[in-house]
């Protein structure tokens, strides 16, 4: 496809990356010399300088036969002027990055009347992410697929867990009153494995479950992993991430302490964010923290504009006792380093925004070619998971999974049938219309076909 | 440094220049001039290295190549090309001596077309045609090929590209590189046909037709006549030849915006074009109203002469029609500056670029301006965009570095001590700017077989740093540039 990205900044820059290696033709537009010469280096893409906004740079990169053209610079107005302006030109699809909280209050309206496809808004996507991290504390990362009626979990493994050290296939034989899930993928020592029958898992695993929401909240109960219930949350900085955040939490009866140290943006928090406390401070004064509790909080998530305070804070938080630490960092790379560091959910608004913004690119994609309804990236893009639809007429309509051939590293992990979810086993059969999901180490199907066949 | 990568894409050079003499020897082959055996020989030796370098060296897939090891990468490649290249001279005993292959086999693939070879008659044919088809795989360049044809064999093949092709900016026509590189082969291929088939129309036979569409089309100006376009002795043909000789001069990014329906305006809208026209019309109108009383008068054979032979030296292609050092003094200095300002960026010749030379002459008329107005703020715009100071330096320097290195190889090349100072001075200016033929001793009559060979080596490496207009080369000269980081 031909996809225009607007301004390349870290997001930008990144989105870039990606699509250039998923085989898109991509063209660059920044006003920064600086940044265009840098890309014209390092990405394989027609860079041009330029005001995004400007309608003789859009047709100058082609807007006309653009399939996607994605704003994201840094600036609201400009993101929105870019689509309205390309659309106008013939663009066929827009995706914009739109942050301000004002901005979103009408956003049906300005989608609707600029042209805007997709409004994406980072701060209020990773205030999502935490809240789901919050929901699940012992989870490393969440995933929701079929329109969010299935889950995918990743946990470590632990020694006492009644699955380790059996094969896959008798885990239920074994134990029976365990609510069965799909072991769909296995992260061990940074390789990752689509288990068969035979797989064994072994404590340290990363371990993916999927399964709908209930059975995998049943699940975790059976592990006893959700006694560690999240009701309390200490909040470093009171940004635009902050307050999306407290707003999700807070209907979820957990209390939220925040820490801001410009006083008129306490003030202004604490008038719309009426249930949490807000303390004037620095979050990173170890005696204030520790004075309104740190110790007995069951979460801590530092969120401030800083990456070095946010790890430093995020590690004090951790060495404290504090059981769930959620820090946010806002560069892409160097993911694989912090987690060594021993801090369990690194988060960054950028990869968040580009991993969604790629979701659309490709669900766009699919749309046209191949019959992949969605396509999710899992475990850093290690994994994937593939969303079809079974068409009438194949061969494995109707045939226990038992009787059929399923490809080499891969495993039909849901049926969506009339938006009932089933976790399939050997008895399991597809039927016509049904929503199946593939999960796979190596990309390339295009079809069910491939993957089951008799 | 990324031994590996750079070892693999070595390997494609050469297993490209082997497929590059298959039509030689097919040639070779149906004429029966005896040097069948040496193409074979030199087919094998750059396949049976390149192969193995390519096939069976892996590399990383995410490692990409630095910008350091593009320029490395380009300016190794066209040394181990050009050594190559100089096998089937050497093996098929045209040219015994070393230094003599190597300056004939340079001087093709940078596509200058100056010549050591003195003897035409008897010159086997499958080797005539390899020396032309040299021209033809270096006018657009061989990285450029490699990508074209071997797209996935690097990540950031941008800079690959970038330190291969003429100008001061890489300009893409699409976003992928290997695309890209795809489309500029086909113009390219696409050109050369028309002036194969022109030729052939106007009564060449086959294989000097190929030959002569592939010396201009590279700009390179090897002929298998001695007398080069003027043993046709047909105005038609010199003229097809002059015309082609101008296009292929041009920016190959307009070619493609012609095509995709740009058309004419295409041309006109690019300021470096009209400039490129406007110098073009200008030296042939003043070298033939200069030659008129050397023509007594004859207007049209002077302006015949000078169209050739502008169109010729402003491409850098270097075929000649007649002695033109007999002119009067005006017109060989209009054809010496002339020589200084090749053509455009984007194309296959070589020289400063007019895209430079209009740059230049915008900076000057903008630092005269400030003595008087120092504090106004000036923007220097091409095509109606305001150019990056950190190109116009880069391109005020390059043309000090290009004057300088001109200067220092004339000194290395008078030290040969058997020629006067015009030799000399013309000799590295037209082994820079990748024309042929000098004035003097190395005059359109003559070529360099009468030098040493210090000069004919000092000429190689001048030819290599024009063609890959010297940073490429001088990169290999620095210590950094063999770290290991």
């Amino acid at each position: 496809m031909r996809i225009i990205v607007i301004g390349a900044g870290k997001v930008g820059y990144a989105l870039a990356e990606h699509l250039i290696a998923e085989e898109h033709d991509v063209i660059v537009i920044d006003k920064d010399d600086d940044v265009i010469s840098r890309c014209s280096g390092s990405l394989d893409a027609l860079c041009l300088k330029g005001n995004g906004a400007n309608a003789k740079i859009l047709l100058e990169a082609g807007v006309e036969k653009a399939n996607i053209v994605i704003a994201s610079t840094e600036n609201d107005e400009t993101n929105m002027l870019a689509c309205l302006i390309s659309k106008r030109l013939g663009a066929q699809y827009t995706i914009a990055r739109i942050r301000d909280p004002e901005f979103n209050e009408s956003q049906m309206l300005l989608q609707n009347e600029l042209g805007i496809d997709v409004a994406i808004n980072p701060e209020r996507a990773t205030a999502l992410e935490i809240s789901r991290l919050l929901r699940y504390p012992f989870a490393g990362s969440i995933e929701s697929f079929a329109k969010g009626q299935v889950e995918m979990v990743e946990f470590k493994a632990a020694q006492q867990d009644p699955f380790v050290g059996i094969p896959i296939k008798i885990i239920s034989s074994e134990v029976p009153s365990m609510p069965r899930v799909l072991y769909a993928v296995i992260e061990r020592n940074n390789q990752v494995i689509i288990p068969d029958g035979d797989f064994i898992i072994q404590a340290g695993d990363r371990v993916f479950v999927s399964a709908d929401m209930l059975k995998i909240t049943d699940y975790f109960r059976f592990l006893g992993r959700n006694r560690q219930k999240i009701r309390s949350v200490m909040v470093l900085g009171g940004g635009r991430i902050s307050y999306y955040l407290s707003r999700l939490i807070i209907p979820m009866g957990i209390h939220v302490t925040l820490f801001e140290i410009n006083p008129e943006k306490a003030r202004t928090l604490s008038e719309l964010l009426p249930k949490v406390d807000v303390i004037l401070g620095d979050g990173t004064d170890e005696d204030l923290i520790e004075e309104q509790g740190l110790s007995q909080m069951d979460a801590f998530i530092s969120l401030s504009n800083r990456d070095e305070e946010n790890l430093i804070s995020g590690m004090h938080a951790s060495r404290c006792g504090v059981p769930k630490v959620i820090v946010k960092n806002s560069r892409m790379s160097h993911l694989d380093i912090l987690s060594d560091l021993g801090l369990d959910s690194v988060i960054s608004p950028q990869f968040i925004t580009c991993s969604t913004i790629l979701r659309y690119v490709r669900a766009r994609e699919n749309s046209n070619g191949t019959k992949i309804e969605r396509l999710y990236r899992l475990v850093d893009g290690k994994a994937e998971a593939m969303e079809f639809i079974a068409m009438k007429g194949d061969a494995y309509i109707g045939i226990p999974l038992k009787d059929l051939v399923i490809r080499q590293g891969m495993l039909v992990a849901v049926i969506v049938r009339q938006g009932k979810v089933i976790v399939p086993f050997g008895n399991d059969h597809i039927e016509a219309g049904d929503h199946v999901v593939i999960i796979a180490c190596e990309s390339g199907v295009s079809d069910l076909n491939e993957v089951i066949y008799r | 440094m990324n031994r590996k990568l750079i070892i693999r894409i070595l390997g494609a050079i050469l297993c490209i220049e082997a497929a590059a003499m298959i039509p030689s020897l097919v040639i070779s082959f149906i004429h029966r001039d005896g040097d069948t055996a040496a193409l074979a020989l030199s087919l094998a030796a750059c396949a049976f290295l390149g192969c193995p370098m390519l096939c069976f060296v892996k590399t990383d897939k995410n490692v990409h190549l630095r910008l350091k090891e593009g320029f490395i990468i380009t300016a190794l490649g066209w040394i181990l090309l050009s050594l190559f290249g100089a096998l089937p001279f050497l093996f098929s005993g045209v040219l015994p001596r070393f230094e003599d292959a190597f300056f004939e086999a340079v001087s093709g693939f940078t596509t200058t077309g100056a010549s050591v070879v003195t003897e035409f008659e008897g010159f086997p044919r499958g080797v005539m045609f390899w020396r032309a088809s040299t021209h033809w795989v270096g006018g657009m360049g061989v990285l450029v090929l490699t990508l074209a044809l071997l797209p996935k064999l690097t990540g950031r093949s941008a800079h690959l590209v970038k330190a291969e092709s003429p100008g001061p900016s890489l300009s893409k026509l699409v976003p992928k590189t290997g695309a890209t590189a795809k489309i500029l082969y086909t113009i390219y291929f696409a050109l050369t046909l028309a002036e194969f088939v022109t030729l052939m129309l106007l009564g060449l036979n086959p294989y000097d037709a190929a030959i002569h569409a592939m010396a201009t089309a590279g700009t390179g100006g090897f002929s298998n006549y001695g007398a080069s376009v003027a043993a046709f002795s047909s105005v038609p043909v010199e003229m097809a030849v002059a015309f082609f000789m101008f296009l292929f001069g041009i920016n190959f990014a307009l070619y493609y915006r012609f095509f995709i329906g740009e058309h004419f305006k295409a041309f006109f809208k690019d300021e470096e074009f009209r400039w490129y026209l406007a110098i073009a019309v200008s030296a042939i109108l003043a070298v033939s109203l200069i030659n008129l009383s050397f023509y007594q008068g004859d207007f049209w054979t002077s302006l015949r002469y000078s169209v050739f032979t502008i169109c010729s030296t402003m491409s850098t292609t270097g075929f000649v029609v007649l002695d033109y050092s007999v002119w009067p003094a005006a017109s060989l200095m209009i054809v010496v500056l002339i020589m200084f300002v090749g053509s455009c960026a984007g194309s296959t010749a070589g020289g400063i670029k007019v895209i430079r030379i209009n740059m230049i002459a915008k900076l000057s008329r903008r630092n005269i301006r400030a003595t008087g107005q120092p504090k106004k703020m000036e923007v220097i715009r091409i095509d109606g965009k305001a150019v990056e100071e950190g190109i116009l330096s880069q391109v005020a320097q390059f043309a000090l570095m290009y004057v300088a290195l001109w200067l220092l190889g004339a000194f290395i090349m008078s030290f040969d001590g058997r020629y006067d100072l015009l030799t000399h001075l013309t000799a590295s200016l037209t082994c820079i700017s990748n024309v042929g033929p000098g004035l003097g001793a190395v005059g359109p009559a003559y070529n360099f077989a009468g030098y040493g060979i210090l000069a004919k080596v000092t000429g190689a490496f001048l030819m290599l740093f024009g063609r890959l207009e010297l940073l490429p080369m001088f990169i290999l000269f620095t210590r950094s540039a063999w770290h290991k980081y």
